[in-house]
């Protein structure tokens, strides 16, 4: 591996300098949250950031996008030129790493989603450490670390980053645009340091051992129709969440009435008509079904095919609920009792 | 038997380096109204090249376009030796399908497929079949048991028992009718409520198994209908001893991406886009969801 350490001071400088040729992506204040913005000054970066309102993954797999132009008097389909340009998404969290190699898995395994791609080989990815918040439990599913996925990894050792280069691309715009130097002993030592206290912050993990077993044993319990009870339907979970992927598919006409772009756009597998079929025969018509179905694609389906759990433990999901389902309790319930009724 | 191999629906884009969302326009070059609300139409893929690649199986479905309104998953009803052609069945009964009765013949349409796993039809070869369809079920099936009859010496017994609640709905009616008398299939038509034209027997398609004889050594049973039939035909063929693996079914599921991404046709944790929508009893039976 190749090691660096660049002075904090020069972050504002290293993000201006990557503006030039990249349209870099980077967390700043918005209100009294973060989001993920296009930025061209480097002062407005936020690297200290808890977590934004929305994952970076909407950057690959946008909440709205025109695949198609179609003509409908004579078929005519021109696809939309794919989005390709040089991007960096810098200061993504290893929770926010996960979950872009977790839809990775999706939009590039045995049928690759040309538009997912483009964006994906076009862009740069610049991780940093973090300091855990209380909802953060990376650590429950494993999603407190990354080994791969990002070009630039800075971990903060006081009043520099430590930096881990694994892409030629990402080493050259660092070695070409601020000064770093060699990492020293002093330095791992710092990085020691800051592994020790990250993991204290994080705490004892929950125990998930057995968890999509126990979900399919108890698939039929009343432990559903609790938490369906009181899940709202309103998808403000999928919406924050950084391995939620479900999206539709509609089209929409120009005002000519003759041509129009078909559109993918985010959708939720907790909407009402999700899965529900031409005639009216809905296969999960309650609440309850489809809270269940959220949960067992994250613990049970993903797994299942790509081995690993489908959630990054971001903790999105914990402040978006207003009604307090989280994976934390539902693994909880799992592993409990039904009949106290302790979702 | 063989395992019920995968058929890699991204294939035909593959050969054409196609985009998986892009569909090919295609003519309609016919239109039969077969009951009240479902209509035969034939659609021909305008590009010759694409038309020339285009192959499927039995089984698997299409993404039918109607520019403007959306897509819709439709399975395929004509057989893949019809070449150049494509039949799907259509029930008038959402946006995109209303949309397609209101046009005609000429008129273009975008077709993209096709998707998903088709029946095995490669593995029934030498068996005896056992074909069970209600209702709208019968167009996935008609695929199956047009293209069994192309090759029909390669074939053991074939029984075919078909359902409907009425014989104005029976579809494909005229040429089932025909079928009834010949010797090399079984056909049995079963309808809930008769009227002055039926001469078939009357009652739920279930029924039908009292007057069958079945090998279950040598037999694959398959089941096409709408979700309330299957447990009740399963019931029925686990009664004349068919192991569960060799019992398949297709499920209708809401189709849309066709890739197993957007995640609307999950049933548990697979997908009838890809690993569907044909499964075998044994795989439903370890599904969440399925039945």
């Amino acid at each position: 591996m190749f090691f660096r350490v660049l002075k904090k001071d020069q972050i504002p400088t290293f993000i201006e300098g990557l503006a030039v040729d990249y349209e870099v992506i980077a967390p700043i204040a918005k209100g009294l949250a973060y989001v993920f913005a296009p930025v061209t000054c480097g002062a407005r970066v936020v690297l200290d950031y808890p977590t934004t309102i929305v994952p970076p993954t909407a950057y690959f797999l946008k909440p709205k996008e025109a695949l198609l132009r179609y003509n409908s008097a004579d078929g005519e389909v021109v696809e939309t030129v794919k989005d390709d340009r040089k991007r960096i998404l810098f200061g993504v969290h290893p929770c926010d790493l996960n979950a872009i190699l977790m839809t990775d898995k999706v939009f590039l395994g045995d049928y690759e989603d040309p538009y997912y791609k483009a964006r994906r080989e076009s862009t740069l990815i610049v991780g940093v450490s973090c300091t855990p918040r209380q909802s953060c439990v990376c650590h429950m599913f494993g999603a407190n670390e990354v080994l791969q996925g990002y070009d630039l990894y800075l971990t903060d050792i006081g009043d520099a980053y430590f930096v881990q280069c694994s892409s030629v691309e990402g080493a050259q715009l660092l070695d070409t645009l601020v000064e770093t130097r060699e990492a020293t002993a002093e330095d791992t030592r710092a990085l020691q340091k800051h592994v020790a206290r990250f993991r204290q912050t994080l705490g004892e993990a929950p125990d998930t051992t057995q968890i999509p077993l126990l979900f399919d044993a108890r698939y039929d319990e009343e432990l559903w129709e609790e938490i369906g009870s009181r899940c709202l339907s309103c998808g403000a979970c999928s919406a924050v969440c950084p391995t939620c992927y479900c999206f539709d598919i509609v089209d929409e006409l120009d005002a000519n009435g003759v041509t129009g772009s078909r559109v993918r756009c985010w959708d939720s597998c907790l909407n009402s008509q999700f899965a529900e079929v031409a005639g009216g025969h809905d296969f999960r018509p309650t609440r309850a079904s489809r809270v269940r179905h959220r949960f067992y694609h994250k613990f049970w389906a993903y797994p299942a095919r790509y081995g690993k759990t489908m959630c990054v433990g971001c903790g999105r999901c914990y402040t978006a609920c207003k009604v307090g389902i989280n994976p934390s309790r539902v693994v909880a319930a799992l592993q409990g009792d039904v009949g106290e009724g302790e979702a | 038997m063989k395992k019920h191999v995968r058929v890699d629906a991204s294939k035909a884009y593959r050969a054409l380096e196609q985009n998986p969302y892009r569909p090919w326009a295609a003519r309609i070059t016919s239109i039969t109204p077969l009951t009240e609300k479902e209509t035969l139409f034939e659609f021909r893929i305008i590009d010759h090249e694409v038309r020339e690649h285009f192959n499927f199986n039995a089984g698997q479905f299409m993404e039918l376009s109607i520019f403007g309104v959306g897509e819709a998953p439709i399975s395929i009803s004509s057989a893949p030796s019809k070449k150049g052609f494509i039949e799907l069945c259509v029930r008038n009964s959402g946006t995109v399908t209303g949309a397609l009765h209101e046009m005609s013949c000429g008129d273009v349409v975008g077709l993209r497929g096709p998707f998903g796993r088709g029946f095995p039809f490669q593995d029934m070869k030498g068996h005896d079949v056992l074909l069970v369809a209600g209702g709208l079920g019968i167009a996935p099936l008609k695929s199956l048991i047009n293209h069994i009859h192309d090759e029909r010496q390669a074939f053991g017994t074939v029984t075919i028992l078909l359902g409907a609640r009425n014989p104005d709905e029976i579809l494909f009616r005229q040429q089932f009718d025909m079928w009834r008398h010949r010797e090399d299939f079984n056909l049995i038509m079963t309808v809930d409520t008769p009227d002055e034209t039926w001469d078939g027997e009357v009652g739920l398609v279930t029924r039908l198994f009292d007057q069958i004889e079945v090998d279950p050594a040598n037999t694959i049973g398959v089941i096409c209908g709408p979700p309330v039939m299957y447990r009740f035909v399963i019931e029925k063929m686990r009664e004349k001893n068919l192991p569960v693996d060799r019992i398949f079914m297709s499920f209708e599921r809401r189709m849309k991406c066709g890739i197993g991404q957007c995640n609307h046709c999950a049933v548990g944790h697979q997908y009838a886009c890809i690993d569907g929508p044909v499964f075998n009893y044994w795989e439903a039976m370890n599904l969440q969801e399925a039945m």
